[in-house]
Order: structure tokens, then C-alpha cells, then sequence
């Protein structure tokens, strides 16, 4: 089960490229974080688990700023994101984002879906971003679907059109929240490939995932979340021979 | 071991659910056709006894009826005033539709605001307007309108924009002389900029360079635009040859006219027959025909056959003219036809003028001093004002409850994708959630046209000289309710079965692709 030739390693990581400090986020009374600090580097693959409700789409989403952080800083990119509009344009359009209902434009076609937010945020040609929209489709392995519409495709081969839209933006960080819980089992491996894939090529990716395999992997660093807060962090070896906390323990023997 | 299957009787044909199933269709099928000839023939014997005499010649008769507004003050026939009426209808249901939508839809928007005030303004003018009956917020705008000054000698001049109490004038584009040879230079444009935009399109494709078919389509129409408003009297030669089709259609034999109907209905019937079996033929074979599948192919064909005799029947009837003549329907209809091509020969003979002209209002002093608006310019009187504005706002409620709910359902994981990839608010409303509202919206809304366009005739409040106000005079003057009131139906009947068939064809096209 060891997986000892783990390619990351070769990755060379950069500086620091998100950095979060002290976030909380109330919904209403409920905190659903106390307080996160973490830094991620460039080139990074970070690992988030934790049980349900402990608040891990929270934090991933409070990066792109879908969700506005109530206390504590986030700085991506050298951005601090704070109420500034232009600043949370800026983030967004370099943070990509992949969700776990795929969430596609079902009234346009693949290649559409993957060409329109280059067209409209970026400004680059339609002939152009098609041209990157096909590469893109080629490198997830589907570019025979480019004109059909998101109902016609399965989900594993739209959960890969969305990572293709979110590439086409050119990202430098990429958020997977739970991409592969609404799929089949069959169709898991196909979208966690297009994923090591991309963590090889050197993306900074956040993933918050069930799939401790690829954590096991291609993580450099597994976060554990419990009641809103980072309550273990380590490598993956550390987590799955080593975990010190309860909870972590806990959570581990009920998810292996 | 196969088991011994024990051998059916035959099903008695009461208990076959496919005989059951023909009985039932064919029973509802005959009764209801025998319900209509009863219930026709016992309207017709009523009628004859009562001595209430029921036709329809007053549509030919002369009328003394004047109507206030319209195509024609002063018609000449009874057809005539009601075809002014109808046009009142029209004029105020089509703006109404277009007003309604765009005002709806922001105020619907509107009631999404974060913004307090926008929020909060929306949703007051919602419950408030939809809580008020039609009529009385109809008889409210002309109450209001009226308040206005009256025209005074003072007044006298040309004017951009005009209010008083006989309503509003306003400057406009009216067509000219030269208008329809015109619209024919820009029809040809429009035909020849789809093929533009196929070739720029093919351009695009080969060399995957940008080569611009929209503009390219736009500038072609644009061109031929230009072009057609200096030569189009050069089409001036198809005036004669519009004459020369008008005495063609006059002169031919009236046989034609039925056989001709007969022939296209039952082509029609044929031709949806074929297209029926064509779409259950697939590639795996023939599809299984159900007896419903059954039923519709009888029922198109005898259809078509009914709808031929029928053509036949009605040939042989003939009516009496303003003129006195006697004439029959089948004459009738090539007359008509004939007039359309006179029609056409005389709007494209080179009458002078220019295809449009843009006019501006004037108020003038009209006889011993009674001050009234001019012709030019457009006037939008008391009545219809009045009409125009309750129907638009109190419809524009219900499309803004439409649009917002509309917009509610189109999930949220749609905003939160598009605002992740970096689109701004105005953007994804306009390319993501609009769109996939507008699917959503368009049934509810193709209902509240056919409620706007029937409202309308609450405009007899306030004598709007729509079909209805004007059908009650002619009904007044002649005697003939019930003829009337047909003509009314039929005509609502029609409108609003364009207005369905306008909106399910969108409705078809804009159909989300599933698996
Ligand atoms: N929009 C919201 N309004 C109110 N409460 C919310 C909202 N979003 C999340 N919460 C609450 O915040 C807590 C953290 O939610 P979050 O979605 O971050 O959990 P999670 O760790 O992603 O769980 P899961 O594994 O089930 O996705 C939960 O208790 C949830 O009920
Ligand atoms: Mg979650």
C-alpha cells in the first residue's frame, strides 16, 4: 500500500503564494471558523480533510473570497483580499475554482462554457481562446465532446470541462472542493488523473477530498479540520504511520 | 422442461383493451361532432323564429360609425370599422407586450436588489398595482390625463414632445412614398447577408482567423439600405407587373379558389402523414406504431378530406355587396387577392416622396377657435394612453414575479462558477442566469400576453376605439349582437393562438439539450 516513489518531490517549491491569517467566519452565531492560519507555497499541493461540517468548503471559498472572511487576513498572490471590488476581481480571475456539482453552463456547449470567461474577463479573441479551449479539452481527454451541451456528457467527463474552464483562465492556484464525491466510482479515476496531472505540471492546488489515495500520493501537505479550525497538519506519511491528535486518529480508522 | 403454456382463448372483444380503446376515440369523436351540428341547427331554427334576423351583411353595409382614432376616422363598411378597431387592439397589445417585458423585467430584477431602496420601491409597486382591478387603474390614467391644460391659441406651433388633455404628441418616423419598394431593397439585403455571413463564417473556419460575420451581415443590410433609399424607384417597373398579377387573379375562374383549397388541405394532411411515419422510421427499422400513433394519421386524413368537402360547400355561398351585387365567397376571395396586388402595384409605382420621413407634431387652430394637435407627428390620445398605461403596468407585475422567480431558480452554484472564473455581476447576469431564466420564464410569460392582449378590451371603459368599443357601436346600429360578438371571439381566438404559437416556438428553441 506504500507509495514510495512519490513524484512531487521533484516539484520544486516556490514562496509563499497564500497566506491566511487568524480567519473567522461567522454564519449568523455560528462560527464555522476560528481562527485559520496557514501558508501555502508555490507549486504546493495541500490536502484538506476533516469531517463534515468542520468547515473546510468554508475556508477554500473564503480564498476566492465566495464567502467574505469576517476577521484575520488573507493575502494571495501578494493581494490582500478585503472589500477593494478590483482586488477580488484580480484574485478571482487567478484563483480557479472546481466545485462538486461540476456547476457547468448547462445553455452553452463545452467549448463555450471552457471560451467565455477568457473572452469576457480576459479579452482575448474568440478564435484564440478556442484554440486554447481545444488544447485544453485534449489535455483532459475529451476533445471529441467540444459542441455537445454539459447534459449530454457524464459526470465524470463534465467535471473535467470544468477543470478545463477554470485552466482557461490561466490560474496560478487551483481549488478542487470535493470534486470527485458527486461521481460514480468508475469515473473518479479518470478526474483524479486530469488532477496529478495537473499537480505535476506545477500547479498550486488546494483540495479538499475523501480520496486519501491521491492525498497519499501527490499531497505535499495534508491539513486536518475539525470545528473550524487546522487541528494537524503534516505530511501525508506523517498522517496516515503517524497522526497525534484524538480527533485525527479518530477520523482517520473511520475513514480508511 | 419447457412448462406447458396454456393456450389463450381468444380476449371477447369487450375485455380488448385495443378495441376499448378505438370505441372511446371514435365514440367522444362522433358525439362531439353531432353536438355542434344539433346545437347548430337548433341556433339557426331559434333564430329563424324569433325573427331575429342573424347574418352577416352588415359587414358590407355602409355605417355612419366615426371612430375617434385609427388607420381610418370614417370608415365605409362595417368590415372596414372593425378592421380600424382591430387595429387599435393590435397597436395597443404589441407596444403593451414590448413595454411590459422590458419594465417587468427590471422591477423583477429590481425585488433581487441588495440595494434597500430599489429592493423596497419594487416590491411596493408590485402589491400595489396587482391589488388594484384593471379597470379602475385604466379609468385612474385617463382621470389623470385629463387633469392636464387644455390646448389654447397660445399654443400653436410645432413641437418635439406635447402633453394636454387630448393627449400626447410626439415626433416620429412615418413611411413614405417610397417606402415598400424600399423595404424590398432592405429584405434582398438581409437575405443576401445571411449568405455574407455563411462565407465569413467559412473564412473563419479555414484560416482560423476572426473575419467578423456579424458585422459583415449588419454592414451588407446597411449597404443595401443606403443603396435602396436613392434607387428605389427604379423598382418602380414591378408597379405594372403587380397590376398585371391583380387582373390575372380578378379574371380567373371562381372554381378555382375551392379546388386549390381542397388540393393544399389535402396536400397538407398528406404531407403530415408522411413527415409522422418519417419520424418513427429509424435506423434500426420501422417503430411501432401505437393505436393512438393510429388515430392521429385517421384523424389528419379525415381532416384534410372534411376540410376539402367543406371548401366546396362554402363555395356556393354568395352575399350581397355594399354596392348591391351579389356575389360568392370563391369571388370574394380572388377579389380580395386582386386588391392586395393592386395594392402592392400602387405602392410601388413612384409615387415621389422619400421611404420614411421623420415628422414633428403641431397644435393648430382648427375651425372657429378649436385648438387640436395637427396630423403630422404621432398622438397618442386620452383613451389609448390611458389603456397602454394600465395594461403595461399591471401586467409588467406579474413578468416582474415571473422574471424573479425565474432568476431564483437558476441556481446558485451558477453565480458562485461564474464569479469564480471572474466575471462581474452585470456579466454573468446578462450571459449566464438571464438566459437560463429566460427558459424558464418564457411559458409564464407567453400567458401574461394572452391576459394583456385580452385586457385590452377593458378599454371600452374609457372608449378606446379597439374591436370591442367599435363592435358595440356597429351591434347598436344594426341590430346584430350575436354576429358581432362571433366576430369578436374569432378574432381573440386568432390572437392569441399567434401569440402561443410566437412564444412555444421560442420556447422550442430555446430548449435546454439534455441526454
Ligand atoms: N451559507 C451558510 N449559511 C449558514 N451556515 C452555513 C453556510 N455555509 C456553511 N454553513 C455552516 O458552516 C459549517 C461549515 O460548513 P462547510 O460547508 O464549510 O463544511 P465542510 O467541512 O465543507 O463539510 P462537508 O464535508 O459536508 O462539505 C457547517 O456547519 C454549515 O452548516
Ligand atoms: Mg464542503
Amino acid at each position: 500500500m506504500t507509495n514510495n516513489e512519490t513524484p512531487q518531490q521533484e516539484r520544486v517549491l516556490g514562496g509563499d503564494i497564500i497566506i491566511t491569517e487568524g480567519v473567522k467566519k461567522w454564519f449568523g452565531d455560528f462560527q464555522a471558523l476560528k481562527g485559520v492560519t496557514t501558508k501555502v507555497k508555490e507549486r504546493e499541493v495541500v490536502v484538506i480533510i476533516g469531517p463534515s461540517g468542520s468547515g473546510k468548503s468554508t475556508f477554500i471559498r473564503c480564498i476566492n473570497r465566495l464567502e467574505a472572511h469576517q476577521e484575520g487576513t488573507i493575502i494571495v498572490d501578494g493581494t490582500e483580499l478585503t472589500n477593494d471590488i478590483k482586488n477580488v476581481e484580480k484574485i478571482r480571475s487567478e484563483v480557479g475554482m472546481v466545485f462538486q456539482q461540476f456547476n457547468l453552463f448547462p445553455h452553452l456547449t463545452v467549448l463555450d462554457n471552457i471560451t467565455l470567461a477568457p473572452q469576457w474577463v480576459r479579452k482575448i479573441p474568440k478564435a484564440e481562446a478556442e484554440e486554447t479551449g481545444m488544447e485544453l479539452l485534449e489535455r483532459v481527454g475529451i476533445p471529441e465532446q467540444a459542441n455537445k451541451y454539459p447534459g449530454q456528457l457524464s459526470g465524470g467527463q463534465q467535471q473535467r470541462v470544468a477543470i478545463a474552464r477554470s485552466l482557461a483562465m490561466k490560474p496560478n492556484i487551483m481549488l478542487f472542493d470535493e470534486p470527485t464525491s458527486a461521481l460514480d466510482p468508475e469515473m473518479i479515476k479518470e478526474v483524479l488523473d486530469v488532477m496529478k496531472e495537473l499537480a505535476l505540471s506545477g500547479m498550486t492546488m488546494i483540495v479538499v477530498t475523501h480520496e486519501m489515495g491521491f492525498a497519499k500520493e501527490v499531497a505535499d501537505r495534508v491539513l486536518f479540520f475539525d470545528y473550524g479550525t487546522i487541528v494537524e497538519e503534516g505530511t501525508p506519511e506523517h498522517f496516515f504511520t503517524n497522526p497525534q491528535h484524538d480527533r485525527t486518529k479518530l477520523f482517520l480508522s473511520q475513514i480508511l | 422442461m419447457a412448462v406447458a403454456v396454456q393456450q389463450h382463448e381468444k380476449t371477447p372483444l369487450w375485455r380488448n383493451a385495443t378495441f376499448l380503446k378505438w370505441l372511446a376515440q371514435i365514440t367522444v369523436l362522433v358525439a362531439v361532432t353531432a353536438l355542434f351540428i344539433i346545437l347548430g341547427t337548433q341556433a339557426f331554427e331559434n333564430f329563424s323564429k324569433s325573427g331575429v334576423s342573424f347574418g352577416f351583411k352588415w359587414l358590407t353595409d355602409p355605417t355612419g360609425v366615426d371612430i375617434r382614432e385609427g388607420i381610418d376616422t370614417s370608415p365605409d363598411s362595417g368590415i372596414r370599422a372593425l378592421s380600424v378597431g382591430a387595429m387599435n387592439t393590435l397597436r395597443v397589445t404589441i407596444s403593451g407586450i414590448f413595454a411590459a417585458t422590458i419594465f417587468g423585467t427590471l422591477i423583477g430584477i429590481g425585488r433581487l436588489s441588495k440595494n434597500w431602496i430599489v429592493n423596497k420601491i419594487s416590491t411596493v409597486y408590485i402589491e400595489t398595482l396587482r391589488n388594484i382591478p384593471l379597470l379602475v387603474q385604466i379609468f385612474f390614467w385617463s382621470a389623470l390625463a385629463i387633469t392636464l391644460p387644455s390646448l389654447t391659441a397660445d399654443d400653436v406651433g410645432t413641437y418635439w414632445f406635447k402633453t394636454s388633455n387630448k393627449g400626447f404628441a410626439f415626433s416620429w418616423v412615418f413611411w413614405d412614398g417610397g417606402f415598400w419598394p424600399w423595404l424590398t431593397f432592405v429584405i434582398v439585403g438581409a437575405i443576401v447577408g445571411k449568405y455574407v455571413s455563411r462565407w465569413r463564417h467559412r473564412i473563419q473556419e479555414e484560416t482560423g482567423q476572426p473575419s467578423y460575420p456579424g458585422t459583415f451581415r449588419l454592414l451588407t443590410i446597411l449597404v443595401f439600405a443606403v443603396i435602396g433609399w436613392f434607387a428605389w424607384p427604379l423598382l418602380s417597373f414591378l408597379s405594372p407587373v403587380w397590376h398585371w398579377i391583380a387582373d390575372l387573379v380578378a379574371n380567373l375562374p371562381p372554381m378555382i379558389v375551392p379546388i386549390v383549397v381542397a388540393a393544399a388541405s389535402i396536400l397538407v394532411a398528406a404531407l403530415w402523414i408522411r413527415k409522422f411515419f418519417e419520424a418513427r422510421r429509424t435506423p434500426a427499422g420501422f417503430g411501432k406504431m401505437t393505436d393512438d400513433d393510429w388515430f392521429r394519421v385517421i384523424f389528419a386524413g379525415l381532416s384534410g378530406l372534411i376540410i376539402a368537402v367543406l371548401a366546396f360547400v362554402i363555395a356556393g355561398i354568395t352575399i350581397t355587396t355594399v354596392a348591391g351585387d351579389r356575389v360568392s365567397i370563391p369571388e370574394l376571395a380572388l377579389i380580395g387577392l386582386s386588391n392586395i396586388f393592386d395594392w402592392l402595384g400602387n405602392s410601388f409605382a413612384n409615387n415621389g416622396g422619400t421611404p420614411l420621413v421623420f415628422q414633428q407634431p403641431t397644435v393648430e387652430i382648427r375651425g372657429a377657435g378649436f385648438v387640436n394637435y395637427g396630423t403630422t407627428g404621432m398622438v397618442m390620445s386620452v383613451p389609448f394612453f390611458a389603456v397602454w398605461t394600465g395594461v403595461t403596468l399591471y401586467t409588467a407585475t406579474y413578468i416582474a414575479e415571473i422574471v424573479r422567480g425565474g432568476i431564483l431558480a437558476v441556481s446558485k452554484g451558477q453565480t458562485e462558477a461564474a464569479q469564480a472564473l471572474g466575471l462581474t455581476r452585470s456579466q454573468y447576469l446578462r450571459l449566464i442566469i438571464l438566459p437560463q431564466a429566460f427558459r424558464i420564464i418564457l411559458p409564464p410569460m407567453g400567458n401574461q400576453y394572452l391576459n394583456l392582449f385580452k385586457n385590452t378590451s377593458l378599454g371600452i371603459g374609457v372608449a378606446f376605439a379597439d374591436i370591442v368599443a367599435v363592435g358595440t357601436t356597429i351591434m347598436n346600429q344594426s341590430g346584430q349582437s350575436l354576429p358581432v360578438v362571433l366576430i369578436w371571439m374569432a378574432f381573440f381566438v386568432t390572437g392569441s393562438l399567434i401569440i402561443s404559437a410566437i412564444v412555444n416556438y421560442y420556447n422550442r428553441k430555446m430548449k435546454l439539450v439534455e441526454r
